[in-house]
């Protein structure tokens, strides 16, 4: 008879914070915990040596070189961490896949505050009607940036993170801002 | 950097059999599939200790998001007890320590082979429904590379065609299970074999519904609160089985998915298709007392 494995301390971690990011993703605008705050959680979760990353904050380079992932410039890159931004100039550069494979498009990491600044409305699968959103701590013209480049289904979609929190709005919710 | 920083602890087996990198690139395709309702994603499908075909690539999906809390019920033709059902629940009960049950109420995931249970699911349960062919495509245009240019170009004309010659050679649609299915009002995708009575149960549910292909390679999903319309003619409306009004010779409830069980003089009788939704049925007969969920179909119909 089989011993059952047990997870290990960084199986948990990876499993939990998966979890985070599958349920705010497949439900944009609400928030879920990860295990730990900042972006480390989801770089170990996702990232190993298949993956092209960005990073636009050089204190997450010890943590995504450890994953064995192949550093890339932004519009090459499938995982791009964009920190806390100032200007939203690197939207435009995002890969944003192919009609043909839309899974090239990139996921973006990115920091803000919940809770505060200007109000979103989100719309889409995975919102029961419309869901309301604050976001703070995003550049001017953020929205409209995101909005001019998606072409659905290609596009890119993305994670905020605010401490140990997590917010996902993949690229088939519409955002309005109000 | 050394190599003790590069090397993990000696494990016997992963938790959850599959390895690390397995685990995260099905994470990473996961993700992308929720972004892009209905659009087959590939994925690489590792081997697991089953035969493709026979469910892997539900199973793998369900090893990457189990852990120790996570409650499995695993079904099979709606049953709990047949053999795929139960070597698939006792595999993962066995690799990732995970709590089964057959209780459609309690599960936090449910696998399934081609049925959706009839209690309606709610928002923190995850669907895992195995696919066996992930194209709906393939009986119009069989080129998988064609396939994937009419996607991109949302050229659905021919899935219509099918549809209409149907129609005008036998009077209906004749797609029995695996309905074809608009999602989002973009992708068609084949909802797996379910019957046609289960497709309306993905229009807009409360439940995350990941449905993965092993043998070929493909994942896709279905948000919560995300439009799933059968492709229909605006005059010939959609038609689930005429079971509404059948009832269950051995738990005697009515109106719900049956199994045909043919008899020796020609005719049939039908037991119900959903075992533990018969097994609950039959307690609350006997006084054992009453757990039945809320479910999707009442009295038969599917209230719009």
């Amino acid at each position: 008879m089989l011993a059952t494995p047990t997870p290990s301390p960084a199986e948990t971690r990876d499993n939990t914070a998966f979890d985070a990011l599958l349920w705010t993703l497949s439900r944009p605008g609400l928030p879920r915990k990860l295990p730990e705050p900042g972006e480390g959680t989801i770089i170990t979760a996702l990232l190993d040596r298949e993956c092209l990353v960005y990073s636009a904050d050089p204190l997450l380079m010890p943590e995504i070189m450890r994953t064995g992932a192949e550093l890339a410039d932004i519009d090459r890159a499938d995982h791009v961490f964009l920190g806390a931004m100032t200007t939203s100039d690197p939207i435009a550069d995002i890969n944003i896949g192919s009609d043909f494979y839309p899974d090239a498009g990139a996921t973006v990491i990115i920091r803000a505050s919940f809770g505060s600044g200007p109000a979103l409305r989100l719309a889409g699968p995975g919102v029961d009607g419309a869901m309301s959103l604050q976001l703070d701590g995003l550049p001017d013209g953020f929205w409209k940036a995101r909005a001019a480049r998606l072409r659905y289904p290609m596009g890119f979609d993305l994670f905020f993170v605010d401490g140990a929190r997590v917010v996902g709005v993949p690229r088939s919710t519409t955002v309005e801002e109000v | 950097m050394s190599l003790s920083t590069l090397t993990k602890p000696w494990e016997a087996m992963s938790y959850g059999f599959l390895d690390g990198s397995a685990k995260r690139e099905l994470r990473r395709k996961m993700l992308k599939s929720v972004a892009v309702p209905g659009c087959q994603m590939p994925y690489a499908s590792r081997e697991v200790p089953m035969a493709r075909g026979w469910g892997t690539g539900g199973l793998q999906v369900s090893l990457t998001l189990v852990n120790l809390q996570t409650r499995v019920k695993v079904i099979d033709q709606g049953a709990d007890d047949s053999v795929n059902a139960a070597s698939i629940r006792r595999f993962i009960a066995r690799v990732a320590g995970t709590p089964t049950t057959m209780d459609t109420l309690e599960a936090d995931l449910i696998q399934s082979r081609h049925r959706i249970p009839e209690e309606i699911l709610r928002e923190d349960q995850v669907l895992v429904l195995q696919v066996p062919n992930p194209e709906p495509l393939r009986s119009v245009q069989p080129n998988m590379s064609i396939a994937r240019q009419m996607h991109a170009d949302a050229d659905y004309g021919r899935m219509w065609l099918q549809l209409y010659e149907q129609i005008v050679r036998s009077g209906r649609v004749m797609q029995g299970a695996s309905y074809p299915s608009l999602v989002h009002g973009r992708h068609v995708m084949t909802p797996s074999p379910i019957p046609r009575w289960d497709v309306p149960k993905l229009h807009m549910a409360k439940h995350l519904t990941i449905l993965s292909a092993g043998r070929e390679k493909r994942i896709f999903v279905v948000p919560p609160f995300t439009r799933v319309e059968p492709l229909v003619f605006s005059d010939v409306p959609y038609k689930v089985e005429e079971h509404g009004a059948l009832t269950c010779t051995r738990s005697g409830t009515t109106g719900f998915f049956m199994n045909e069980i043919p008899q020796d003089d020609g005719t049939s009788s039908f037991e119900i298709s959903d075992s533990e939704w018969g097994v609950k049925t039959i307690r609350a007969r006997d006084g054992e007392g009453e757990n039945r969920g809320e479910t999707w179909y009442k009295d038969g119909e599917m209230p719009q």
